[in-house]
């Protein structure tokens, strides 16, 4: 083989490679709010900042408590890779760093999709993370895939 | 004084526990929690000893082969928000100091008002944020080193202060930007001078600024305070000595990767600065790092008495440090890390160790130093 060829086929190799951990990420999430809020979208900085504690309110105005999923579920560590750019532990030292200097405290955490759901569609001040599937009209997708 | 802002925050803290329906959301109304590292550290150089801060009398080195004086600690945390505008924090820490002992100490206890949730005043025993990693510089587990660069993080001793400050957050589009102003004393203990002593700071005061945009944080802090050093230094009464410091840092870290930088410019009766650039590469659970670090001697400014031996031993020391480590997050919150420092003492100083003996010099010596540790959050 030519020199050209192995590295067009190393490309093929790490490309395939790449799709394939694509395509196993298995949680596809959206991110929420209440179908009463006045909210249309947000973009992921945004969203990262009120997850994070360090915006209280959304761009536009208006009280934003945000609504954070069990730790270790994968809908958790989807959201926070993707959205946020933290895995887990570095999420845990940024929150080890804000609490014990007591600058805030993380968000309330709910144990399923449905629980978050139910929560953000009663509150037009919350804001969540759920699957895609568990969408229904009771809340809007502000950021990620829109639900047809 | 002090003594005041404990009893508050111990009363806030009952007061809530005695009113939990208080903030009206179902998060807890006190939280307890803590950290450590257990922090074991050698150094090739046996004529002194290799110590992180002034708080620290004796460390690997001269005093023990491997110490664990350097890198192991324990704290204690209890927050409690009594509502949604009163929320109050006490940390106990337990570190190696004087005596040779791990006494529990406050580090932390203050009673926070939030006027809205971007404006806030605290009062009681406050970090001092000079640095980026100033708050936080006890809790390993929130950096990827084994400790701050100590050529920087030693030029501000004081880690707390008993003080009132005032935080005010604003949000431009994406860029961040949050404010804080202190003003208050402190004492801290130290060994730099020629017995054990406590250093004294009344009148200080700071102002600190950081943005944040994305992956990039800038800060930048400005401080004063008149301290009792030169009493310290000599023995005998006069002025106190006004310390100033311009500090400046930045940060990138998009999350796979990190580099920053940290840069520091004292003046008291001398002038000296300080600079350090780091940056690391997160691979799965591993993140390596490469660290130099380096401060400049101190000269000496005019319009002070002539300064005392002691003085000029003081300001004088300077040195350089190259390190690299790892961090690996082997399990759920808590790492493990291993450092390896080339150290290099200036021409004219035994740098920043302590318990040399007195007809030693160590100018221009080189040495390394090996340091693991396990960081735990709980």
């Amino acid at each position: 083989m030519k020199p050209l060829e192995i590295i067009r086929n190393c490309l093929k190799l790490l490309l395939l490679a790449m799709s394939t951990v694509t395509a196993s990420a298995h949680a596809d999430v959206v991110v929420i709010v209440s179908a009463k809020s006045p909210i249309t979208s947000l973009t992921a900085e945004q969203t990262a900042r009120i997850f994070l504690g360090k915006a209280s309110s959304f761009p536009d105005d208006g009280d934003a408590i945000p609504i954070d999923q069990a730790e270790g579920s994968a809908i958790r560590d989807e959201f926070y890779s993707k959205v946020v750019h933290k895995n887990s532990s570095q999420l845990t030292a940024y929150w080890a760093k804000v609490i014990f200097t007591g600058d805030g405290r993380p968000p309330e955490k709910l144990e399923s999709n449905v629980a978050v759901r139910k929560a953000v569609a009663n509150n037009p001040n919350a804001i969540g993370y759920i699957d895609k599937s568990a969408v229904d009209k009771s809340v809007r997708v502000i950021l990620g895939q829109p639900v047809r | 004084m002090a003594i005041g802002y404990y009893f508050i925050a111990l009363l806030g803290i009952f007061a809530c526990i005695t009113n939990a329906e208080a903030t009206g959301t179902d998060q807890p109304m006190v939280t307890f929690g803590g950290f450590g590292s257990l922090g074991v550290s050698h150094s090739s150089m046996g004529l002194g000893d290799y110590v992180l801060d002034s708080g620290i009398p004796s460390g690997p080195g001269r005093s023990e082969d491997w110490s664990t004086t350097n890198d192991t600690r324990i704290a204690a945390h209890l927050a409690a928000q009594f509502t949604p505008k009163l929320s109050a924090v006490l940390q106990v820490d337990s570190e190696f100091h004087s005596g040779n002992s791990y006494q529990p100490e406050v580090e932390f206890a203050n009673v926070k008002y939030a006027f809205t949730p971007n404006v806030s005043i605290r009062a009681g025993r406050l970090a001092l944020p000079t640095f980026l990693e100033s708050e936080n510089r006890d809790i390993g587990y929130t950096y990827a080193w084994i400790h701050p660069p100590i050529e920087v993080y030693r030029q501000e001793p004081i880690t707390h202060s008993d003080s009132v400050d005032v935080n005010y957050r604003l949000q431009i589009g994406e860029v961040g930007n949050s404010i804080k102003a202190i003003y208050g004393r402190s004492t801290i203990e130290t060994n730099d001078f020629p017995t054990t002593s406590n250093l004294s700071s009344k009148h200080l005061w700071g102002i600190f600024d950081t943005v944040e945009n994305g992956p990039a944080t800038i800060h930048v802090g400005y401080q004063e305070r008149d301290t009792d050093s030169e009493y310290l230094l000599t023995g005998q009464t006069g002025t106190l000595v006004k310390d100033s410091d311009l500090s400046v840092g930045a940060q990138y870290d998009p999350g796979d990767w990190f580099a920053m930088s940290e840069w520091i410019q004292r003046k008291s009766t001398y002038k000296t600065g300080a600079m350090y650039i780091s940056a690391g590469y997160r691979v799965k659970k591993f993140t390596p790092y490469l660290t130099y670090s380096q401060n400049s001697p101190g000269s000496f400014l005019s319009g002070f008495p002539p300064p005392s031996s002691n003085g000029i031993r003081l300001a004088n020391r300077s040195q350089s440090t190259v390190s690299l480590g790892v961090r690996w997050d082997f399990m759920k919150d808590t790492d493990f890390k291993f450092q390896f420092d080339q150290v290099k003492l200036s021409d004219n100083s035994n740098g920043f160790l302590a318990n040399v003996p007195a007809n030693v010099s160590l100018y221009g010596a080189k040495f390394h130093v090996i340091s693991a540790v396990v960081d735990f959050v709980f």
